[in-house]
Formats: C-alpha cells, structure tokens, sequence
C-alpha cells in the first residue's frame, strides 16, 4: 500500500492493527458518548426535515395563491382612482425628467402671447 | 366492505417517508461503524478526549443535517473532511489562545517566546485506548503520529486506520491523488525511523 493502492507491507499492517485495536477497545464511557453523538446528530437531522415536509408545503401554497387572487381582484376594484393620481404624478416626474420641457414651463415668450392674443382679437373681429 | 385504497398524495407521503427513514437507518449503521475510528484520529490529532468527542460529534451533526441526501458512497470522504476542517479550527483556537495568553501581563515572562502549539495541547497523555491497551508500542506509535506534520498524520490515518484507497483519501483530504500518495509515503518513511526500535 506503501505506492498506488497495492497490499500493505508487515509495518503498514501492524501499525493498522494496532490502531484498529485500540479504536475497538474504548473505554464504556467513551462509547456511550458516542453513540449520544450519534443519536443526537439524527435527531437533529429529524428536527430540521420536519420543516421541509412537503405535506406543510402544500396547504401553505394553497394560501399563497389566494392571498395572491385577493390582492389582484382589490386592486383592479382600485385601479381607476390608483391611476388618476398615478398619472398625474408620472406627468410631474416625466417633465421634471425631461430638462427642455421643464425649460418650456419656465420661459415666458411675450411676444408670442401678444401676437396670439392680436390674431384672436382679429378674428373675432371679422367674425 | 372496507376499501384500502389510499389518496395519491397519502401513498406519495408514504413512500417519501418510508425513503428518508431507510437514509436514516442507513445513515445510523454507517456512523456506528465509523465512529470510534473517528474518534481515534480526532483524539490522536487534538491529544483531548473531550474536544475529539466534540469534533466528531459536529462531524456528525454536519453530515446528518448537510449531506444525508448525498449517495451514500460519499459519505464517508465527506465526513472525514468535515473531521479534519473541525481539528484544524480547534488547533488554530488552540494556537490564538496560547498567543493571546502570551500577551497577557501575568505571563510577562514568557512574551518574548513564541507560543509552541504543542504545549497549548491540553492533556499529553495517551488515551484511554491506549491506556486500557497497556502496549508500550501502541504508545510509541502514538507519539509518533503526533509528531508527524498534520496533513501526512491525517493521510496515513485515513489511509492505514480508516483503510481508504488513494482517490478516496485524496477526496476526503480535498488535495490530488499525487500528494495522497507523497504524504503517505513520508508519513511512513518517518513512523519507520521513530518506531525503528520498537519494531525490531
């Protein structure tokens, strides 16, 4: 065994038996720990499975799924006030997005005003 | 007339439980097998009964709750190399306790010296293994294991006590099939030379 996985020389396999040995002579106690040890990490591993059972999982995703029904069929009854102010509010960040209509609110053209408020009088003039 | 016919949800539930409970049988014989070998490293490779008993039963906590689900030809590569990493974190607490204590005012005197890992180690003595055995041998070839460098002690007691081929120590030691084979070699070129006496 002394290379690849060939049969252990006389000193490979003293060496095994005397550590064999001494792991199968353990004190009572020792033992006793142990298999405490061992029935303790099974417990645990029982412990933690028991929240996985799929049989918990189905009845909790029947509740998700009405949960889920619920808040779609009140919010579509919602929707239209939702939207009103929604909207207004998208309006309000679109132009504050939008750094040349923001310009336009801004600017203040007189002479435009002036000559719209000549064609309107014109017209209602020839009228 | 009584119909024993069950829901396909009830037989399912059945079968699930029916499979973790033959893991679980299975899981409970392969760590009756292993557990005092394991022991025997932890105990070699730590030199404390009661930190050896916790290493191994973390070892098993890991491998019950982390690792059960694995094929069970994978087991036991995984659980020696959950062992090792838990000796090697209880060696370097070791080692961090023994500096800091160094530091401290009423170990004054000795601050200057470099805290040896060794003398940190709480109970030189052999085992209860070893004492029930009374074997002037089985002592001598436990000091020399723990003399070894910690990877060629972990290589040959995974390979000459727990009795794994090279792919499976290598697996379990997380290293190649090469350096399996060089720890191993050294490990028992060194036990020959310290044991040389005894062995005569």
């Amino acid at each position: 065994m002394n290379q690849e996985n060939e049969d252990p020389t006389p000193f490979e396999q003293r060496t095994r038996t005397l550590l064999r040995d001494s792991a199968m002579q353990l004190d009572g106690a020792t033992r006793s720990r142990l298999a405490r040890a061992r029935t303790a990490s099974l417990a645990q591993r029982e412990t933690r499975r028991s929240w996985f059972d799929f049989r918990y999982l189905a009845p909790a995703g029947a509740m998700a799924a009405a949960l889920l029904v619920t808040v779609l069929f009140v919010g579509r009854h919602d929707a239209p006030g939702v939207n009103d102010s929604a909207g207004g509010a998208l309006d309000d960040l679109e132009l504050l997005a939008d750094a040349d209509a923001y310009e336009l609110t801004q600017e203040t053209d007189l002479e435009f005003i002036e000559w719209a408020a000549t064609m309107g009088e014109k017209g209602q003039a020839g009228t | 007339m009584h119909c024993s016919i069950e829901a396909p949800a009830d037989r399912e539930g059945l079968v699930l439980t029916a499979s973790r409970d033959q893991t679980t049988r299975a899981l409970n014989g392969f760590l009756t097998e292993i557990e005092r070998r394991a022991y025997r490293m932890a105990q070699i490779a730590l030199r404390h009964e009661e930190d050896a008993l916790d290493a191994v039963q973390d070892a098993m906590i890991q491998l019950s709750r982390r690792y059960a689900d694995r094929p069970q030809q994978e087991w036991r590569p995984l659980f020696y190399r959950i062992l090792q990493n838990r000796i090697r974190d209880t060696q370097r607490r070791r080692t961090v306790r023994g500096r800091l204590m160094a530091w401290l005012p009423w170990n004054a005197d000795d601050a200057g010296e470099a805290p040896d890992p060794l003398a940190q180690a709480p109970d030189p003595t052999p085992g209860p293994g070893a004492r029930a055995e009374g074997d002037e041998i089985m002592l001598a070839l436990q000091v020399a294991l723990q003399k070894l460098p910690a990877r060629q002690r972990e290589c040959f007691m995974l390979r000459n006590l727990e009795g794994m081929d090279v792919a499976e120590t290598a697996a379990a030691m997380g290293c190649s099939d090469g350096s399996v084979k060089t720890h191993y070699s050294r490990a028992v070129q060194s036990l020959r030379e310290q044991l040389g006496e005894f062995w005569t």
